[in-house]
């Protein structure tokens, strides 16, 4: 009997359906994201869209049948697109077949292009429809997806009468899509169509505007509750919090609680305004929210350890670095003594290159364009643009005296110089990077154009470089952002990044010479140098700072120089320390008073590196 | 047609093409290269790899009935490599010219590709041949040619490619009269695949299909945009045989990129338009 068969196979499979969370077969939203990204685009996509991981939504219906049947809790996560993301479940686990439920995230990825406003009933049907003609290729994907979603979903013979023939139209417009117009109203909401998009979900809870039509409807039917309404509120409260104009809020590591109580207490020779003092220090400080009223310190302090990492503009890439320093006093190098923290920012809005920067970037290429075709004759070739006339005077005379020889290495050629050469950029981005240079130009503001000048100039040479920022917060917290690694290109991303460096922190600049050495000497260049920008001293919160950090930054200088690394350090700063001979030698460093001097000084200076 | 310039004082004098190669034309192409050759004036085309610049020039000298010297410019490419150089032989020293030399001798058509690889210096020798004096001095023998009405020098270059930079003065851009190639619309490519490779027209539309789907992946995910070249190679291997995804994979994919994340997911695409 059919029936029965029908029904052993159903059992079997609800059984796999509830064991297969046990069972390896599930996808990851990790696995996808770039390739299905990939696909969203190529099919049309918008490329602005991110992909993020959806919230999921509790599937409330009674009946709902996963949960009636083996009485798990169900959560279900549908995917969605609204104007700024495509969402997509965290996992699929849909489908006793791991492959089968990747190609879902494809489906889901793919039908995410085609979707438009419109009723999720038939708009659904008719992506579907449209995108399977247009691309005929997923024809058979949808095949298989539509056969494995049908035996997942619930035997109709076991609902209601209305719920019955709700199914029935449901499981018509899977197969057939595009055709029907109409969902009948049953009691108890459908089971989720997974090969669908669900209609722009989250409502927020502040959206003002009621919900469109089509997802009251779907609210109706479905029934569901979004979880992830909570989470947007509770983003919003927290938002209003960073919003009050009254306090201020600060980010920073738990055990810095203390050491900002006594930090805010000191008085700062260097800084006339106590206040404006600590609120730059509270701006720099991270990971924790404290807000304070302005009276007293910390009296209200709220944790709010809980912030995703994508809510702080530095992800820290590794748990740190450890790195020693060197105590000239002591006379000795402290092992582990420094922890640097490689973040990239993550949130940097990719941008071309500054208007006003396009000018003077025109003319740095032109004339490092000049290095590269440093040439040189090669004389005694075999081939070549010219005759080498030696060569040939002294063959002419060999053979009218008689002897034999060869007509070999009679020309002269050009030859490229082979340059090898790689470059890493360590900008100091440190909070004193804020003061002015000039009426109109900050000291962050000279370094940043300084990054953007020699990224082009670097790229004109095609030279291997890497943009590396840095600050710290005492010798636990170098903060080492990378801007672009070596092995990234320079594009807009990179640009970005570099647009996006602030001024904040400290400067211990030793441990950040130890770490941008170590990153070079990964580098298999001939050349390897390493060109610090700064405005000035080595210093941090703590005992770093005067003799002790000049010391420790000659000390580091000295051990990437014996790595094979050639440091430089360009300055910026009208004073010029009288310390740079003695941390770079006399010809390894350049100071630049006049932001408009950059690009005569850098190609000079770079003249003065290669070879 | 191309020759490398090391060979090039070896081949005997390119003929006039008896037979004129296949070119569609994107739009007034044509007219125009015809209107620079008779008003005397060099041409520059810009446009992407592989989108038919070659084509259109080997067409183009065929039609007009004029020898064509292809030269495919590199960084190590001199003047002297255009012009000509003295030799040796038993006898002595003797002159030899450059394919740049032989055009203007002959009143054909110099067609330097992916001009801004050259060296500098070639350009120089450029300047007077593309301004009104028309005339090509060879320093070493001290001769002054003069252009023939015939002779056409023809220029291209890739603007999106990596060294936009070495791009060329403005002095010397400004001389020529400019035409830029993008991917032809997806019709006309259609027409392309169609011809050069005798392949269905439903393969060959889902093939151009495809490959627009690529190229969109353009700056976001993909340095290279895959050329009408590649669809007509890809077209080839389809039509010799080729299972289409496998043929889509070695003619397209993975031209266009080593990682093999990017990879997979651009098969991703290729299964969308060929998935079984
Ligand atoms: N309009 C066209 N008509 C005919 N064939 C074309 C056309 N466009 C492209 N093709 C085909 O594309 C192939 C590549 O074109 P071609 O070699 O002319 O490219 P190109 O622009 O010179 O590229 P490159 O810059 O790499 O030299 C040709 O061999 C031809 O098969
Ligand atoms: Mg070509």
């Amino acid at each position: 009997m059919p029936e029965l068969f029908v029904g052993k196979l159903w059992d079997r499979l609800i059984k796999r359906a509830v064991e297969h969370r046990v069972i390896n077969t599930q996808v990851l939203f990790e696995d996808i994201v770039k390739p299905a990204g990939i696909l969203f685009r190529a099919l049309g996509g918008d490329a602005g869209l991110a992909l993020k991981i959806s919230q999921s939504t509790h599937h409330q219906g009674e009946r709902s049948w996963l949960r009636r049947v083996a009485r798990s809790e169900e959560k279900i996560e549908l995917a969605w697109r609204d104007d700024e993301a495509l969402y997509l479940p965290s996992s699929i686990n849909l489908f006793p077949d791991a492959s089968l439920n990747r190609e879902l995230y494809f489906w889901l990825a793919a039908l995410a292009v085609e979707i438009r406003d419109g009723s999720w009933f038939i708009e659904n049907q008719q992506a579907t429809a449209r995108l399977l003609n247009k691309f005929p290729g997923l024809n058979a994907r949808y095949q298989r997806l539509l056969h494995a979603t049908l035996l997942c979903r619930p035997d109709i013979g076991s609902l209601s009468t209305d719920n019955a023939a709700q199914e029935e139209i449901l499981r018509q417009a899977l197969t057939m899509p595009g055709y029907k117009s109409l969902l009948p109203q049953a009691q108890y909401p459908w089971h989720p169509v997974h090969l669908w998009l669900h209609p722009s979900p989250p409502l927020s809870a502040n959206t003002p505007s009621a919900p469109p039509a089509r997802l009251k409807e779907f609210e109706q039917n479905e029934n569901s509750k979004l979880v992830a309404q909570d989470q947007r509120k509770h983003k919003a409260e927290r938002q209003d919090i960073q919003e009050r104009k009254d306090g201020f809020m600060m980010f920073f590591r738990a055990e810095s609680i203390l050491s900002w109580a006594e930090y805010i207490k000191v008085n700062r020779p260097t800084d006339d305004d106590e206040n404006e003092d600590a609120q730059r220090a509270a701006d720099q400080m991270d990971v924790i929210t404290v807000t304070r009223d302005g009276k007293s310190t910390a009296s209200r302090i709220r944790f709010d350890l809980d912030l995703p990492p994508e809510e702080s503009d530095d992800m820290p890439l590794e748990e740190g670095i450890l790195l020693p320093e060197w105590h000239y006093k002591k006379n000795q190098l402290l092992t582990d003594h420094c922890r640097v923290q490689s973040m990239v920012a993550i949130n940097a809005t990719p941008s071309a290159l500054p208007a006003h920067l396009t000018v003077t970037a025109q003319r740095i290429r032109r004339q490092f364009e000049t290095l590269v075709s440093v040439r040189a004759w090669q004389k005694k070739q075999d081939e070549g643009a010219e005759i080498d006339m030696d060569a040939y005077v002294q063959h002419k005379v060999e053979r009218q005296r008689g002897a034999f020889v060869a007509n070999n290495g009679l020309f002269k050629t050009l030859y490229a110089q082979e340059r090898n050469l790689s470059c890493l950029l360590l900008a100091d981005i440190s909070q004193s990077t804020d003061a002015y240079v000039n009426n109109n130009m900050r000291i962050i503001d000279v370094i940043r154009d300084s990054l953007f000048l020699f990224s082009e100039a670097l790229f004109v040479t095609a030279d291997q470089f890497g943009l590396y920022a840095f600050s710290s917060l005492r010798r636990d917290q170098v903060r080492f952002h990378v801007i672009k690694s070596f092995s990234e290109k320079y594009n807009d991303q990179v640009r970005g990044r570099i647009n996006a460096i602030k001024p904040g922190y400290y400067t211990r600049m030793g441990a950040a010479i130890r770490h941008a050495g170590s990153l070079l000497s990964k580098q298999v260049s001939h050349q390897r140098i390493l060109l610090l920008l700064t405005d000035g001293k080595p210093n941090d919160l703590d005992w770093y700072e005067g003799r002790y950090g000049i010391e420790d930054t000659r000390m580091a200088l000295n051990e990437v120089r014996a790595q094979g690394i050639r440091p430089f350090c360009v300055t910026i700063d009208e004073k010029a320390g009288s310390y740079l001979p003695y941390l770079f030698g006399a010809g390894g460093f350049i100071v630049i008073h006049d932001p408009s001097q950059l690009p005569h000084k850098l190609l000079s200076l770079y003249t003065k590196i290669i070879p | 047609m191309t020759k490398s310039v090391a060979s090039i004082s070896e081949v005997t004098l390119p003929r006039v093409a008896s037979e004129i190669p296949f070119y569609k034309p994107h739009g007034s192409e044509v007219e125009l290269f015809e209107h620079a050759f008779s008003q005397q004036l060099p041409l520059l085309i810009k446009g992407p790899t592989g989108c038919g610049k070659t084509r259109f020039v080997t067409h183009m000298a065929a039609r007009l009935k004029r020898p064509l010297y292809t030269v495919s410019c590199h960084d190590d490419l001199t003047a002297t490599d255009l012009v000509g150089r003295h030799l040796i032989n038993d006898s002595g020293t003797y002159w030899n010219d450059g394919p740049l030399t032989r055009a203007v001798r002959e009143g054909g058509i110099c067609y330097l590709d992916e001009v801004v690889e050259a060296r500098k210096d070639t350009t120089v020798v450029l300047h007077p041949l593309t301004d009104d004096r028309r005339i090509l001095p060879l320093e070493r023998t001290g001769e002054i040619l003069q252009a023939p009405p015939q002779f056409m020098l023809v220029v291209s270059y890739n603007p999106g490619y990596q060294n936009f930079l070495k791009g060329m003065k403005p002095s010397t851009r400004q001389r020529f009269v400019s035409l830029r190639f993008g991917f032809p619309q997806p019709e006309l490519e259609q027409d392309v695949v169609i011809a050069e490779t005798g392949i269905d027209p439903e393969t060959a539309k889902l093939l151009v299909k495809l490959v627009s789907a690529l190229r969109s992946l353009k700056a976001h995910d993909l340095e290279e945009v895959a050329s009408t070249r590649l669809v007509v190679y890809a077209a080839s291997l389809i039509k010799n045989g080729f299972a289409p995804v496998a043929a889509c994979r070695a003619a397209l994919v993975e031209a266009l990129t080593d990682d093999e994340e990017i990879i997979n997911a651009l098969m991703e695409v290729v299964n969308a338009c060929f998935g079984e």
